[in-house]
């Protein structure tokens, strides 16, 4: 009897422990998923909400269906800024990826040490906050006292508007935003091509293919994993770029720099027009989401 | 023959040509406002600018220091602390459930999360829906608010850290604490962890510089001085010392530094946080 009940007692336990054992995965995943779910899933659903009323000042005063995005989109100037947003961050990528690729070849070639501190320096601007590095690029590129204009004028070229022309500023921000991602992409490029096994390069050698050939045929396609992350990487980072712009020209001179990000930025927090501005987050994030699944797809994430 | 040898020498100038112009556009920016930071008002004024002769002065820093810069820096140090120590625990809880168990929802939920990597960079398109959420429920000008969304915006690249880290960690050394009599606990905060050591400190680094270095979000989620940032606190002196730029490059001197340090120590690890995930395949 007492036996009995003893292995009732140690099945319901093992019972017990199986239930635990299922759940326990769950539990363990809980915090992350709480942090995921609720900071990043529910505050865009709310937005999506959101971007369907009016919301100025944040009372939702009337039901607009899908009225806001036809506003936003409709305006000629935010328009024009999510043209240049590609423009600028289109430039930027290009640029970016040519360099880092340039770079990586270049860096493979030194010394590990050497390599290593390399690497390090390139790497700073990824790391340093932005708001610090655009504002230091800023005051580099004053028109009267600052630092390249001076070197310019000590050549005896006359000196360039770099943030008050109106033509120039653009560019100040494509060479702001290159500068901050090349050390990122050139990571990336050194990592994938120290991934690829010797015997590969030998012998494409022995089979008496040029220096050119081996990385065109033989490297090239082993980097296509690296070079697309950086990609997809590098562009969400620029499309979605607020400090870096807002900081180095807030917009400016003119509406010549405006980008999408400061755009919704000023819609919401200098005019309060939240439902405009939820519709524009919701697009740009529609963007982002697209930008996520080709990311996913590169990256062949495994478990 | 000659020629090819001719050909060689270009190119290792060309190669040592660009990696000098390299370090000197990444080193000039900071360099150049260490200098600006230590020049008195009156030398700042002086042009042509000089870069070394000048006499050296802590006054912009001492400004700096005085003002709410200060308190914007303990505030950054304590929220990027919090969301290290809580995004390094709960990113190795679930790496552990990621790799060590069978589960019914475990692609779904790695999806989930993985799908953050790109969305948390994108602070643009979630400042508005954050800020609308969190003052919806009255959770603006909260002391936990910025710590909170730093984990949420750093923990998808934290778990696939740990993820790709405790892949390469064997199973038999937990089995053997098993068969020892190790408790599930034991074996999960305090044997693992030890075992995957590198792997918790680069998901912490990671969550460090992106809670260090993020400025969007919370320049509208908070806005009373004692609840600051450090980031919000430098863009907020561009408006406020316009153009005096002694203490601005001091504020961002001061503002660099930490960051430095932890990578001029950790920088192997940095890159090996950068590019989890990218060698693979």
């Amino acid at each position: 009897m007492v036996k009995a009940m003893k292995n009732k007692g140690s099945s319901v336990n093992c019972l017990l422990e199986r239930k635990g054992k299922r759940l326990l995965p769950y539990l363990l995943m809980s915090p992350t998923l709480i942090f995921v779910v609720f900071f990043l899933i529910v505050p865009l659903g709310f937005a999506f909400y959101c971007s369907l009323y009016r919301a100025d000042y944040m009372q939702f005063s009337k039901f607009l269906g899908l009225g806001n995005y036809i506003d936003v989109l409709a305006d000629t100037e935010i328009l024009k800024s999510i043209g240049r947003t590609f423009y600028v961050s289109g430039i930027s990528l290009v640029v970016s990826l040519i360099a880092g690729v340039a770079l990586a070849l270049c860096i493979n070639a030194l010394s590990k040490k050497l390599a290593y501190v390399v690497q390090i320096i390139v790497l700073i601007p990824w790391v340093t906050s932005m708001i610090v590095a655009a504002m230091l690029w800023k005051w580099i590129f004053q028109d009267e006292t600052g630092l390249l204009n001076y070197a310019i004028s000590k050549i005896g070229l006359s000196k360039i508007g770099f943030l008050t022309d109106k033509d120039i500023a653009i560019y100040t921000l494509i060479f702001v935003l290159t500068w901050r991602v090349i050390g990122y992409v050139m990571v990336q490029v050194l990592a994938g091509l120290k991934s690829i096994p010797q015997e590969y390069e030998e012998a494409s050698k022995i089979d008496g293919a040029n220096k050119w050939k081996t990385f065109w045929f033989v490297r090239f396609p082993l980097l296509k994993t690296p070079i697309t992350i950086s990609a997809i990487i590098v562009g969400l980072s620029n499309i979605n770029n607020l400090n870096v712009p807002l900081t180095l020209l807030a917009g400016g001179p003119g509406t010549s720099t405006m980008m999408v990000a400061i755009d919704i930025y000023r819609m919401s927090f200098t005019s309060y027009h939240f439902g405009e501005s939820s519709a524009l987050s919701i697009v740009l994030c529609l963007i982002n989401f697209l930008l996520a699944v080709i990311y996913i797809k590169a990256v062949k994430y495994e478990i | 023959m000659k020629s090819k040898i001719i050909s060689r020498y270009a190119l290792i100038f060309l190669g040592v040509l660009i990696l000098i112009i390299v370090l000197l556009v990444n080193l000039v920016p900071f360099f150049w406002g260490a200098v600006t930071s230590l020049k008195t008002a009156r030398e700042l004024m002086i042009f042509p600018p000089k870069f070394i002769g000048f006499t050296a002065s802590i006054e912009h820093y001492i400004t700096v220091l005085n003002g709410s810069f200060s308190v914007a820096a303990f505030n950054s140090i304590i929220y990027s602390l919090i969301a290290v120590v809580a995004g390094v625990i709960s990113a190795m809880l679930s790496g552990y459930a990621l790799t060590r168990f069978r589960f019914k929802a475990k692609k779904l939920l790695f999806y989930i999360i993985i799908c953050g990597i790109p969305l948390s960079m994108g602070s643009a398109a979630m400042v508005v829906p954050n800020y609308m959420l969190f003052s919806f429920l009255g959770m603006n000008n909260n002391f936990l608010t910025l710590p909170l969304i730093y984990i949420a915006y750093n923990i998808p690249m934290a778990v696939w850290i740990m993820v790709g880290g405790m892949q390469g960690v064997p199973y038999e050394i937990e089995e053997a604490a098993q068969i020892d009599g190790a408790s599930k606990w034991y074996i999960i905060f305090s044997l693992v962890p030890s075992i995957c050591k590198p792997t918790l400190a680069c998901a912490a680094l990671m969550i460090f510089i992106g809670a260090w270095n993020e400025y969007t979000v919370s320049s509208v989620l908070v806005n009373s001085q004692e609840l600051y940032p450090i980031q919000v606190s430098i863009y907020n002196y561009i408006g406020y010392f316009g153009r005096e730029w002694g203490p601005l490059t001091a504020a961002a001197t001061l503002a660099v530094i930490p960051v430095l340090i932890v990578f001029s120590f950790l920088g192997k690890m940095l890159i090996s946080g950068l590019t989890a995930g990218a060698v693979k395949g």
